[in-house]
């Protein structure tokens, strides 16, 4: 008896060919795509430098950087700029050389030069201060000892110059600030997608589709019904989920309650259509799930939420900028953490509304009042 | 009133609706028979537009079925209401489908179907006769011109299935069109007008009395006779014979006018051992249907 159930349960499977194509297409593609995109070797990290020294032994130092090809150097005009490039997410890391930095050298004063780095990230800036000691390598630092001949007794610091390490914007490194922003985003997708993901298909599974289309109700105004209860729900849900953040676990407050709110609003807009859409294109409840599943998982590990988006090959980074939750991650750690200017962030306030744009076009396409 | 013309419908290649038209006038019911899978359930969402043609036409009242929306409600085969919600919620949704507000007609509406008690309900947990009369109920909110019922009485008790007809005649004398799907014979025999659908074919149009001459120029003959597939079989074998169906203890054979009395008697006698006489009779709605959808016609 066990085994007729067994058969009945495949036979079905077997009837539901997309479900099928799901079932073993979905974890293929996604294995191949992990497995690519996972070997996370970040390089070409960028990294905004001034070098007000411009001498040869301030050159040492760039190329030791440069050269094991992790940092991408390009020279900014000022100080200042260093950090803004940081901020508007155009840099990871920094680096200022002072203007006297060869005179001291040659004085033995032991100069200092600062090395910033993006703390949003708190692998990533690990993994940057380990890189960026290429910089205090013995390669580098043999030719920068200078002996006073008229004084050989005196004591020579054990590093002609010393490195200091600047972490920006989450100087504590904290894991909390670095995860929550994004695990909102997560839990958002998740409630819209599936939420709205069967709106449809539930109601065409129970013939209540049927009989609302013989109602005189447009096209329109039966989406947007169905559409808005979803959007409202969500966003209350974003700012509770938000709240628990701020009061349980310390997050920051924004740069702009007004921008955060437009990154709710178009955020929320963008899965609800998603959601949307799946609902239109899946025939069963279940492949509605599934398909929402294809959409979360790789948003989750591509996105940058978890692993910087430098660390993912060329290749995959294509499908990270194809999921609206890369800019959703973008923007929000740009508001809370390092209180990124909004110039910097409107691509990515562009990118969701296009997904707006994109999801409710196919989706009015997609819809027709007929069964 | 409908009017449907030249209707076309193909599934994945195979015509299921082949060049249906058919007139209802308004106040009419008319009854749409057929055996299953003929394509009663395509015609009737064709008439209200929630399938598109391939071809041809529809008219609700003169007007499109999109012009039309507000002149017709509609109750689909399946419970279509939503089980999660109330009785009174469901039909309230359904009003303001149509922008009614009137609520004294929808309480009106709820005791004419017996839903006063169970208006706090949920439309879910109601038996299947009380489900049948929420759709309706809800079909009804705007109070349409014209009603399409797709097998509204299908799995519904007869106590229950005839106090529908009776509504059914009722709402017919208020001056509704009513256009039913059925493969029910007594709710057929019950409709101002039939029309018979095989294959997805009009191959019958008529009053219930008038529609028997579709089976052409036949006798019927009848003569008591418990199940016996011996006879059955003697007489199916008989040239010209269209049809033998079984009712309790009569049997009913449709014969071409040549198949000749004397000689169905002489054959059923040779099986039977004793002399046998059969009955001349009018056919039945049941042989008509039977007939027509074995294909006997010709």
């Amino acid at each position: 008896m066990i085994m007729a159930i067994v058969k009945k349960e495949l036979l079905q499977l077997r009837r539901d060919p997309r479900l099928m194509a799901l079932i073993i297409v979905m974890p293929l593609l996604l294995m191949v795509l992990f497995a690519v995109a996972l070997k996370l070797e970040p390089n070409n990290v960028k990294m905004a430098y001034l070098d007000a020294d411009r001498s040869f032994f301030s050159d040492m130092i760039k190329t030791g950087l440069w050269s094991d090809g992790y940092f991408q150097m390009y020279s900014v005009e000022s100080k200042n700029a260093i950090i803004e490039e940081i901020r508007s997410g155009r840099a990871k890391a920094g680096l200022y050389i002072d203007s006297n930095f060869s005179a001291q050298l040659i004085e033995n004063e032991q100069p200092h030069i600062t090395l910033y780095v993006d703390g949003t990230m708190p692998s990533l800036t690990t993994a940057m201060k380990y890189n960026s000691s290429a910089a205090t390598d013995q390669d580098v630092t043999n030719d920068m000892y200078f002996l006073d001949e008229d004084a050989p007794n005196t004591v020579i610091a054990e590093d002609p110059f010393v490195m200091d390490t600047d972490v920006l914007f989450n100087p504590d490194e904290k894991e909390t600030w670095f995860f929550l922003p994004g695990v909102i985003g997560v839990l958002i997708m998740q409630i819209a997608l599936i939420l709205t993901g069967i709106t449809i298909v539930r109601e065409r599974e129970q013939h209540t589709l049927e009989q609302l289309f013989v109602t005189p109700i447009s096209k329109f105004s039966f989406i947007i019904g169905k559409l808005l209860p979803y959007v409202v729900i969500t966003l209350i849900d974003f700012y509770v989920i938000l709240g628990v953040g701020w009061f349980v676990f310390d997050l920051p407050q924004p740069s702009s309650h007004l921008l955060l709110f437009a990154l709710a609003f178009i955020y929320v807009a963008v899965m609800i259509s998603l959601g949307l859409l799946i609902s239109l294109v899946s025939q069963t409840q279940q492949q509605a799930m599934f398909v929402a599943i294809f959409i979360i998982v790789p948003s989750i590990l591509l996105s940058g939420f978890i692993f910087p988006i430098e660390a993912i090959p060329a290749a995959v980074r294509v499908v990270s900028y194809l999921l609206p939750f890369t800019y959703f991650v973008e923007i929000i750690r740009g508001l809370l953490i390092k209180q990124t200017l909004l110039v910097d962030l409107l691509y990515a306030y562009g990118a969701l509304l296009g997904f707006v744009v994109v999801f409710v076009s196919a989706s009015v396409m997609k819809f027709k009042q007929r069964l | 009133m409908i009017q449907a013309k030249q209707l076309i419908k193909s599934f994945k290649g195979v015509r299921r609706v082949d060049e249906v038209s058919l007139t209802v006038e308004k106040g009419q019911i008319f009854g749409l028979l057929g055996p299953n899978a003929a394509g009663k359930t395509t015609v009737i969402r064709m008439l209200c537009g929630i399938m598109d043609t391939d071809s041809g036409e529809v008219e609700i009242n003169g007007s499109s079925v999109e012009e039309a929306k507000h002149d017709f409600g509609y109750v689909a085969q399946y419970f279509g209401q939503y089980g999660e919600l109330s009785v009174w919620e469901n039909l309230k949704f359904y009003a303001e489908m149509y922008g009614v507000k009137d609520e004294a007609h929808l309480e009106a509406l709820l005791e004419r179907y017996q839903l006063g008690p169970y208006k706090n309900s949920a439309a879910g947990a109601l038996s299947g006769g009380y489900k049948r009369r929420l759709a309706l109920v809800c079909a009804l909110a705007h109070d349409p011109q014209v009603l399409f019922l797709d097998e509204p009485t299908a799995g519904i008790d007869p106590v229950t299935r005839k106090l529908l007809w009776d509504d059914f005649y009722a709402l017919s004398a208020e001056g509704k069109t009513l256009f039913v799907t059925t493969h029910y014979m007594e709710e057929a025999a019950r409709c101002h007008r039939l029309a018979f659908i095989a294959e997805g074919k009009m191959i019958a149009e008529g009053t219930p009395k008038s529609i028997k001459s579709a089976l052409g120029d036949v006798n019927v003959f009848t003569f008591k006779q418990s199940y016996s597939p011996k006879v059955t079989e003697v007489i199916q074998a008989v040239a010209g014979v269209q049809l033998t169906n079984q009712f309790g203890n009569d049997l009913h054979i449709v014969a071409s006018k040549e198949v000749s009395k004397s000689l169905l008697e002489e054959k059923i006698s040779a099986v039977q051992g004793i002399d046998v006489e059969l009955r001349e009779t009018e056919p039945d709605l049941e042989d008509v249907f039977i007939a027509l959808t074995q294909g006997g016609h010709s």
